[in-house]
């Protein structure tokens, strides 16, 4: 393979451009979360750096690194220093084969979905890493649920582009993207979509999810330990996963650049596109996140291995039928509505119900005080009727 | 899931509302009539004086004692322009003491003192909390202007009405005296007109 | 060949320390735990002990009220009416009517402001960080309301011993009333963000459960009591100003889980927002205070009184001597005596739980430590 001047210059500034990329996703998601947060909760968000407070991000960037870099005394200096990389590199690596319009992509393989898959598995070692070198003990319970929490949710996340894979018959970014020309994915398999945000959510480390890493428990899970810049890539690196689920959910789901105007728009058209779709399931991820409450540790691992893995393994089957048997695309449309349908009303029946009829029984069996009949009202003319001076003194 | 499902259409409808932030230090939302911020002096405007005596009792009352005041002589009084034998001379709040409870202004047997509507008075100095009298007078000449305060008892504390009273008091009297001069002379008259 | 382990086992001690989001107040909790399990609890409390209890010795009866708004301090109106109540029952003067249906009005007013802000700093415990904004939102509007009746957001001083500070303004029945359906779509809002979400159903459901007995004999009071089924409230039970004269129901709860007594404060927002509909229907013309001297200047004795605080049975028990300041006040204050139970509900529970079970507790530091 011959690697010429020219080769290697145009690969720096791809992946120069790539990162700006990235991280100005990451960054705009930053002022993005705390913004449309603030508008969901009735509430301005940052306004204050900068018009509409767009400097935000700078301003919690300098604080961040401002901040004096404090690791323990006893913890593997080099392995700490060294798990914040290990977590924020996987998660840039991925963006080598994104495609952001049909030409724009740094490298397309012929397997990029597959490329994705293994290369995100590694941020979980980086975070194992942090919670062990740290040394203490809630860093180290921290890091063992967050390892457990992503491995549990790795499964249903490959099974789910594996059935992407299978739809459009390829692991190829942009097969896919073309692939949906006239029909979106979530329209074909909705289901797979919901399982996808899901465990994307979980994948991240976002609410309801977010238990391993969250301030009102016990501990700060893994992170614990870490402050200033340290501190600062993972949090980088949160946000910069956030923004790789919505581009992939833009790719894989809901069409790419190409849905629904086609292929020939201009490229710019086209990545505006793409980026539109990302930050709508972006803003989506943030609506979740001011609507629940966190899981448990436990809760959580339950949903992931008695509902949302069967549920891929039963979509995946569903789709192989499909594909097997060649039936139309709405067909797959309605068994994956079907099997959707199936837990939703299995989990209302459980849960709501419940709670609704305890709600109920509880009014209605309340103790009912009734009102005794008031004698009639007297009115004194001789007291004072305004304002009383408090007897305190003479 | 249909649960969280209507809780999120609870959550999406907020986006169409106002925000209800105030921008402070832009927007300072107003406060009520009755609220009570830290204590103002009053002013009497009829004998250009405070209505402070001096005399302590909202000193003793305060549950914070957060209070201090002196008293002096009132030169207006030697002058007859004022009711007030005694004024205040240095009255000193502090005002991290200070509660804002105010049982001060329900003591107070003067109108003297009032819960003004001050309650922004962060301040830069180290000793800035302490508000004397001059500070305390402004608070209380703003809280004056800007409300409807009027005194409790007119007739007792308002220079120009106990003034004006006792002027009316003391031409009755001279006039009840006059009168009974003159009878008194008249009496003197008949019985010597009857002796004689 | 036996299946024992070969070490000893050793329980970690974990500290939920002073400092702490979701603590509610200075509070430490020592949770002793076996894996994911807590094996017992100890709370730590006194960070917050301001010595109310002594200052009432040295302060005049006018001045203890000022106190006694701070003891609880979100619930502020009851704990004047407690006192005052107490105050008036020594002296033996009754305030006028028209003085009781502005203390209850107020009183209901601020148990809803009280409930209102639990339901926010109890989600905000569990991650969910929305109806803390939206509840507080609702207690802007009671708190205005208060800062035009008595003139202060939070510490009113304006209960008196024989009646109320000054009368209301003239607004105020409209006002109240306005204010009523404006609190009532906001409870319902929190209620439907919240009250069924699968995520905060998982988390208190089954969670912290107590039964009727071991809650009455650890001396729960309150929501936290009517939870577990047991009907004490003493509103009902030992009624006192104009209680008697309203119309209302008591929610009782089933299971004594966390859920049941989150759901049981839900309700009794919706209550006490009926209840003041029928204070403001039945609002009497009167005096605010009543007549005699103006001196609070009991004769020497004991006497009880105690009030349905939103946190449970507050209970006053004042000792005069004869002069002008109490001899002796003594506060038994219901977080502290539904911390009781603390340990009881989270033995066996996981760590996460222990956050939730605290939260549902609703304590307020500043009651427990005085």
């Amino acid at each position: 393979m011959n690697v010429t001047l020219s080769d290697a210059i145009k690969l720096t500034m791809q992946l120069f451009a790539l990162l700006n990329v990235a991280a100005f996703g990451a960054i705009s998601l930053v002022w993005l979360e705390r913004r449309f947060l603030g508008r969901l909760q009735g509430r301005p968000g940052p306004n204050r750096v900068g018009p509409l407070g767009l400097l935000q991000p700078i301003a919690d960037a300098i604080k961040l690194m401002s901040k004096e870099d404090v690791a323990p005394g006893t913890s593997q200096r080099l392995l700490f220093y060294a798990a914040p990389i290990l977590v924020f590199v996987p998660s840039f690596v991925v963006w080598l084969t994104f495609p952001l319009a049909r030409d724009v992509v740094v490298r397309n393989l012929d397997m990029g979905l597959f490329f994705f898959v293994a290369i995100s598995v590694l941020s979980i070692v980086g975070l194992v890493l942090a919670g062990w070198s740290s040394n203490s003990k809630y860093a180290i319970l921290g890091g063992f649920r967050a390892a457990a929490q992503l491995v549990s949710y790795e499964i249903p996340i490959i099974t789910m582009i594996l059935v992407i894979g299978m739809l459009s018959d390829s692991l190829d970014f942009v097969k896919v993207v073309d692939a949906q020309a006239t029909v979106p994915f979530i329209a074909v398999v909705p289901l797979a979509f919901v399982i996808f945000l899901i465990a994307g959510l979980a994948e991240v480390g976002r609410t309801p999810f977010d238990i391993y890493f969250a301030e009102s428990e016990v501990v700060g899970g893994p992170f614990v330990e870490y402050s200033g810049a340290h501190w600062a890539i993972f949090f980088l690196a949160e946000y910069v996963n956030t923004f790789v689920v919505g581009i992939l959910g833009a790719l894989l789901f809901l069409g790419g650049w190409r849905w629904p105007f086609g292929a020939d728009l201009p490229q710019i058209a086209s990545v505006a596109l793409l980026m539109g779709k990302a930050y709508f399931i972006v803003l989506i991820i943030f609506w979740i996140r001011a609507t629940y409450p966190r899981m448990r540790i436990d809760q959580l691992m339950a949903m992931a291995w008695k509902w949302l893995i069967p549920l891929s393994f039963v979509l995946f089957l569903v789709a192989a039928f499909q594909l097997k048997f060649e039936w139309p695309w709405w067909v797959l449309t309605i068994l994956s509505l079907g099997v959707l349908v199936v837990p939703v009303v299995v989990q209302s029946r459980k849960q709501r119900n419940p709670a609704l009829a305890l709600a109920v029984r509880y009014s209605a069996n309340a103790v009912i005080v009734h009102a005794k009949p008031r004698p009639a009202a007297v009115i004194v003319d001789d007291v004072v009727a305004t304002s009383a001076v408090e007897g305190t003194s003479a | 899931m249909i649960s969280g499902l209507k809780g999120m259409m609870v959550t999406l409808r907020w986006l169409g509302k106002k925000n209800i932030t105030a921008n402070y230090p832009e927007e300072h939302l107003p406060v009520q009539e009755r609220f009570m911020g830290f204590p103002g002096l009053l002013w009497d405007e009829t004998a250009e004086e405070p209505f402070c005596t001096g005399c302590m009792v909202c000193v003793r009352e305060c549950p914070t004692q957060c209070m201090t005041a002196i008293m002096h002589d009132n030169p207006k009084a030697v002058e007859g322009k004022s009711h007030r034998r005694k004024i205040i001379e240095t009255f000193e709040i502090n005002l991290n003491r200070c509660i804002l409870c105010g049982i001060c202004v329900d003591v107070c047997n003067f109108d003297a003192i009032a819960m003004s509507h001050e309650h922004e008075l962060a301040s830069f100095a180290r000793t800035g909390a302490r508000a004397d009298l001059g500070l305390l007078l402004e608070q209380g000449r703003k809280y004056q202007a800007e409300t409807s305060w009027a005194p409790k008892g007119p007739d007792r504390n308002v220079a120009s009405v106990v003034l004006a009273k006792r002027a009316a008091a003391e031409a009755a009297k001279a006039a009840a005296a006059a009168e009974e001069k003159t009878s008194a002379e008249t009496a003197v008259e008949n019985t010597e007109g009857s002796e004689s | 060949m036996t299946n024992e382990p070969q070490f000893d086992h050793v329980d970690m001690m974990l500290n939920m320390g002073p400092q702490h989001p979701a603590t509610h107040g200075v509070f430490r909790m020592v949770l002793t735990v076996d894996g994911e399990r807590v094996v017992d609890v100890t709370p730590h409390i006194g960070y917050l002990h301001r010595g109310t209890e002594r200052l009432a010795e040295v302060e005049t009866y006018g001045q203890v009220i000022t106190l006694f708004d701070r003891v609880d301090y979100i619930s502020n109106l009851n704990n004047e009416l407690a006192f005052v109540r107490a105050g008036e029952k020594i002296m033996e003067v009754e305030a006028p009517e028209r003085a009781q249906y502005i203390r209850v009005i107020l009183a209901e007013l601020n148990r809803v402001a009280s409930h209102l802000l639990f339901i926010g700093t109890y989600a905000i415990d569990l991650g969910g960080m929305t109806p803390v904004m939206y509840c507080f939102r609702e207690r802007e509007r009671i708190e205005n309301l208060f800062e035009h009746v008595t003139g202060a957001r939070m510490m009113h001083n304006y209960m008196r011993i024989g009646g109320v500070k000054s009368d209301v303004p003239d607004d105020f029945v409209p006002w109240v009333r306005r204010l009523i359906g404006e609190v009532r779509m906001g409870v319902e809002e929190s209620d439907k963000l919240l009250s069924t979400n699968e995520v905060f159903l998982a988390r208190t459901q089954g969670v912290g459960v107590i039964d009727g007995p071991t809650a009455v004999s650890c001396g729960l009071s309150g929501p936290s009591l009517r939870g577990s089924g047991v009907a004490y409230d003493v509103r009902k039970d030992d009624p006192y100003e104009i209680y008697p004269y309203l119309n209302y129901k008591i929610p009782l709860g089933e299971n004594g889980d966390c859920w049941d007594r989150y759901y049981l404060r839900v309700l009794e927002c919706y209550e006490s927002l009926n209840m003041i509909e029928q204070c403001l229907d039945q609002f009497p013309a009167g005096p605010i205070m009543a007549a005699g001297r103006r001196i609070a200047r009991p004769p020497a004795g004991e006497v009880f009184a105690h009030s349905e605080n939103p946190r449970g049975d507050l209970g006053v028990y004042l000792v005069s001597d004869g002069s002008d300041k109490p001899y002796r006040v003594k506060i038994r204050p219901p977080s502290f005596c539904n911390l009781v139970g603390l340990a009881t509900m989270t033995r066996g529970a996981y760590i996460a739980d222990a956050v939730a079970i605290l939260g549902s507790l609703d304590i307020v530091l500043g009651e427990v430590d005085r």
